[in-house]
């Protein structure tokens, strides 16, 4: 019993950062209806240069700070320079670019990071030395987990905040509901979708950075991973819904931990273990989607002939 | 008596298809509009290349400036708000959030006055504020496109066929309902229609448009009296 | 339509149109000449792959070109083949082209079981669900490897499985008569993967595909089976893509869990890209050009000196490869084949053949090239 609320904890932990890549995701698939394919390596690009300012001496939490704010300069400026000229072509041109986006980033960070290809040391932002836990009911909570969740709820609570009290968010939901009837009420399509993508973007530097943080290392090949759980996650609870992006990912972590757990003298525990923890845990969005074709809480529109 | 639109020689229409050959139109302050003609006339293609929504060239001037070369959003914001055919509600978003984003183009603060404002005129809506636009009957949306029109304190309110789909006793009730906004809130209306008998009875003006081009216009009585227009819209 | 019209017309003053047919093959039948004639292994070898890619894109625009749905798991049926292949030939002494048509049919089995999701799920939940398909097959291979083959022979990869040409072709079991045996099997599978394609997009069947991706709910209307066209396309596309992989193991001679990644298909995307979704030629064109220039950039981009900084390998290929395929997208939208299209076309206003008007369409036209298709796809799901 304390060893599964051990594991649910860690799961929840390591789901809130799928749940915020997540949230990521859905704000740009909310704005143009395309999956994001890049926003692992935009991640990955921008915990590269935390990593490379917290080198230089910079301390980490204002290294995060700078490269957030970078970042969404960055993903203004994908969607001005290469998002937008590219929906203007047709309309999958943008996931072709985002396909580009991925590759160019990722060969990109290791031209200018070329140690990153066999990983660099990144500091946590919380104490996880073995001693640092708290116990509660029972269980040792490890308190790098337990900070790592509490960052990633203050973060998603002020993006609902964002979403529903202020005006922007208004004008975020208007376009991701009809585009067409939101510039009819006057709201600035295009300076929303570049909002939307600056917006995925710092997401994707804090996530970044949490993630290198429990890892204690960044490698490029790192985000790719949290790219496709996150994505799962996006889609388990529906690609427009961002209360669906936090069940899905913080349920996802849950499943992972769980299965990564699984007891050894458990049926059929030659196929249900750390090595096929990803495996169970698509498997489970998989049936998910069939019965709830538009993931748990995305919503289904009607098409009209 | 000043025109808050003129239009002269519009043209506009969907990639290498043009819909509107050269039209002109004045809307005069404080006037309701009307532009009558059958299915595929061009009158929402006319709406559409006045609010800016599609590629247009000639002469469009709100209020003493041309607007022929601004974004959608900024004409908004200048005072000229559109209600789109099919309503264009936001039905994922709650009766208020789409009031609200009516309101997106304005700056002060009496947004919630004014909200107060239109609840009133319309207590349907005020009755059905958190619930989703898109639980709405057809007629309650039509009311919520209107007053979210209304939202961003519009000089000129364009209106696409409001009747499309209503039965005929709410399709009156909303003809009355925009008839009292132009003779109590002073409200300019350019309404585009295919029921005649209702439109003509709001109307100060009148034009006829058939396959892109105006091909009459006058008076609410000269209209209706003319022969070719009885048979075509009056079914007399 | 008058499209269909102006076509038949255009096929009516056909002299210049069989002309036209007769240079592309003899430079055809002259390029693959080129190839063959003093090749070592190593340079058959690329020509072998480069065929592969275009089988796997292919299979892919059958798929998405033609049928509008997206999948970036045909890795992991390529995967499967390779498998069943190095396998077979391995512990059952199967004969190599037994274990391509067994291959095919385990891979079409799958396809159409992977395939029944696609029947509920649009766009991008499919997209994801492939991706995942794609992701989760690494893994499926290790345990695969570790249960079957490292616990029998204690290697850790599928190797030591070779394909030897038939007596009857007259050449030895060498490395460079295996290369080139395996060059002109790649060939020839190539041209029939395209034969059927074209087949399929030409007949009563590939209208149904075009009609479901344009509009599902019209094509019902229209009398289109809805479910059994996607399920029986992505069965077909996923054999194709498991052709493709068996001539990669085959190939290669050796695969692991790492030969068929989620890299691999975007791999397979980014060639048909490149070439032009939706047009029959353009996933061959576009698989050699992106392997060649990936081959290219590997090979040189590494010691360019123009190149700011001291870059060393690896990465600053791959990078100009995605700055080449965002570009690509701004030159060229409809690929290399709607390039030439496009350049052909106003060279053909030239010739004094009864053509149309200035004003047209042009995403929509017909040409006299053998392959007149739509081309607008994606612009039509408004």
């Amino acid at each position: 019993m304390k060893e599964l609320l051990q594991y649910i904890l860690d799961g929840l932990s390591i789901g809130s950062i799928y749940a915020l890549i997540a949230l990521g995701l859905v704000v740009i698939y909310r704005g143009t209806g395309h999956i994001n394919f890049a926003q692992g390596e935009m991640a990955l690009f921008s915990t590269l240069v935390t990593w490379w300012l917290h080198d230089k001496g910079v301390p980490l939490l204002l290294a995060i700070a700078i490269s957030a704010a970078l970042a969404f300069v960055g993903g203004a400026l994908i969607d001005v320079g290469l998002m937008r000229p590219a929906g203007r072509r047709s309309a999958f041109a943008p996931v072709v670019v985002a396909i580009g986006l991925f590759q160019g980033l990722n060969s990109l960070s290791g031209l200018l990071f070329p140690k990153s290809g066999q990983g660099l040391p990144f500091p946590s932002l919380f104490p996880n030395k073995p001693k640092d836990f708290v116990s509660i009911f029972g269980a040792a909570w490890r308190i790098e987990r337990i900070g790592v969740l509490a960052v990633v709820l203050v973060t998603t609570a002020l993006l609902f905040v964002l979403f529903q009290k202020t005006k922007i968010g208004l004008a975020m939901r208007t376009v991701a509901n009809d585009a067409t009837s939101a510039k009819l009420v006057g709201v600035p399509t295009n300076r929303i979708l570049m909002f939307s993508w600056a917006l995925a973007a710092v997401i994707g530097a804090i996530g970044g950075a949490l993630k290198a943080g429990i890892d204690t290392n960044v490698s490029i090949g790192s985000m790719f991973s949290v790219f496709l759980l996150s994505a799962a996650a996006a889609t388990l609870g529906g690609l427009d819904s961002p209360g669906g992006a936090v069940i899905g990912g913080l349920s996802l972590g849950v499943i992972e931990s769980l299965v990564g757990n699984y007891p050894h003298d458990w049926p059929a525990s030659d196929w249900i273990g750390i090595k096929t923890k990803t495996v169970v845990a698509f498997l489970i969005i998989l049936i998910v989607l069939l019965v709830r074709p538009s993931g748990l809480f995305g919503s289904s529109r009607v098409e009209r002939v | 008596m000043s025109a808050l639109l003129t239009v002269r020689g519009l043209s506009a229409g969907y990639g290498p298809i043009e819909v509107l050959h050269g039209v002109d139109l004045d809307v005069q302050e404080g006037q309701v509009a009307v532009i009558l003609g059958a299915n595929g006339a061009g009158k929402t293609t006319m709406l559409r290349a006045i609010s800016g929504m599609i590629p247009r060239t000639g002469v469009v001037d709100f209020n003493g400036q041309s607007i022929i070369k601004t974004a959608p959003e900024r004409i908004v914001s200048l005072g000229v708000a559109q209600v789109p055919q099919g309503r264009g509600t936001f039905t994922d978003l709650t009766v208020d959030d789409n009031m609200r984003a009516g309101a997106y183009v304005r700056h002060d603060h009496e947004v919630v006055s004014d909200l107060a404002l239109w609840y009133e005129t319309f207590p349907r809506l005020k009755d059905r504020r958190s619930q989703k636009a898109g639980t709405l009957s057809g007629g309650e949306q039509q009311m919520l496109a209107i007053a979210r029109a209304l939202m961003s304190r519009p000089k000129l309110l364009l209106c696409d066929e409001p009747s499309l789909g209503l039965a005929p006793l709410i399709t009156k009730a909303l003809f009355q309902t925009i008839q009292r906004l132009n003779e109590q809130h002073g409200l300019t209306v350019l309404l585009v229609e295919q029921n005649a008998n209702l439109a003509l009875d709001i109307a100060h003006h009148v034009c006829l448009l058939e396959t892109g081009l105006i091909i009459a216009a006058g008076s609410p009585a000269a209209i209706a009296s003319d022969d070719a227009v009885r048979r075509a819209y009056l079914g007399a | 339509m008058t499209s269909t019209l102006r076509a038949r017309q255009i096929r009516y003053g056909g002299s210049l149109h069989w002309i036209l047919r007769a240079i592309v093959a003899a430079v055809l039948v002259v390029l693959v000449w080129r190839m063959v004639s003093g090749a070592v292994p190593s340079s058959l070898g690329k020509y072998t792959e480069a065929m592969a890619l275009a089988i796997a894109a292919l299979s892919l625009n059958l798929l998405f070109g033609f049928n509008g749905q997206i999948s970036i798991g045909h890795s992991t049926f390529a995967g499967i083949s390779a498998f069943f292949l190095g396998y077979s030939i391995r512990f059952w002494d199967n004969i190599a082209f037994v274990s391509l048509v067994e291959a095919c049919v385990l891979c079409f089995l799958v396809g159409v079981v992977i395939g029944l999701p696609a029947l509920r799920l649009k766009g991008p939940y499919l997209a994801l669900v492939t991706l995942a398909i794609a992701y989760v097959w690494p893994t499926v291979a290790r345990q695969f490897i570790e249960r079957k083959v490292t616990a029998v022979t204690g290697e850790s990869a599928l190797t030591k499985f070779l394909v030897r040409p038939p007596s009857w072709t007259g050449l030895k079991n060498t490395r460079q008569d295996r290369a080139l045996y395996l060059f002109w099997v790649a060939l020839a599978l190539m041209v029939l993967c395209y034969v059927v394609v074209r087949n399929l997009r030409t007949s009563r069947v590939g209208r149904s595909l075009v009609a479901v991706r344009d509009n599902e709910t019209a094509a019902a209307v229209m009398g289109v089976n809805l479910a059994r066209t996607k399920v029986l396309t992505f069965g077909v596309s996923a054999a194709m893509a498991g052709v493709s992989g068996w001539l990669i193991a085959a190939e290669i001679g050796t695969v692991d869990e790492n030969s068929f990644t989620i890299l691999t298909s975007i791999k397979y995307i980014l060639a048909l890209i490149l070439g032009g979704a939706a047009t029959l030629t353009g996933p061959i064109v576009g698989a050699f050009a992106y392997f060649f220039a990936d081959d290219y950039l590997k090979r040189h981009a590494p010691h360019w000196n123009w190149l700011p900084g001291k870059f060393g390998d690896g990465p600053i290929a791959s990078f100009l490869l995605g700055v080449l395929v965002i570009g690509f997208v701004f030159i060229a939208p409809q690929g290399i084949v709607g390039l030439c299209r496009r350049i052909g076309r106003n060279i053909a206003t030239v010739v004094p053949e009864p053509i149309r008007g200035p004003t047209h369409e042009p995403a929509n036209e017909p040409n006299n090239l053998p392959n007149n298709l739509p081309n607008n796809l994606g612009e039509s799901t408004s």
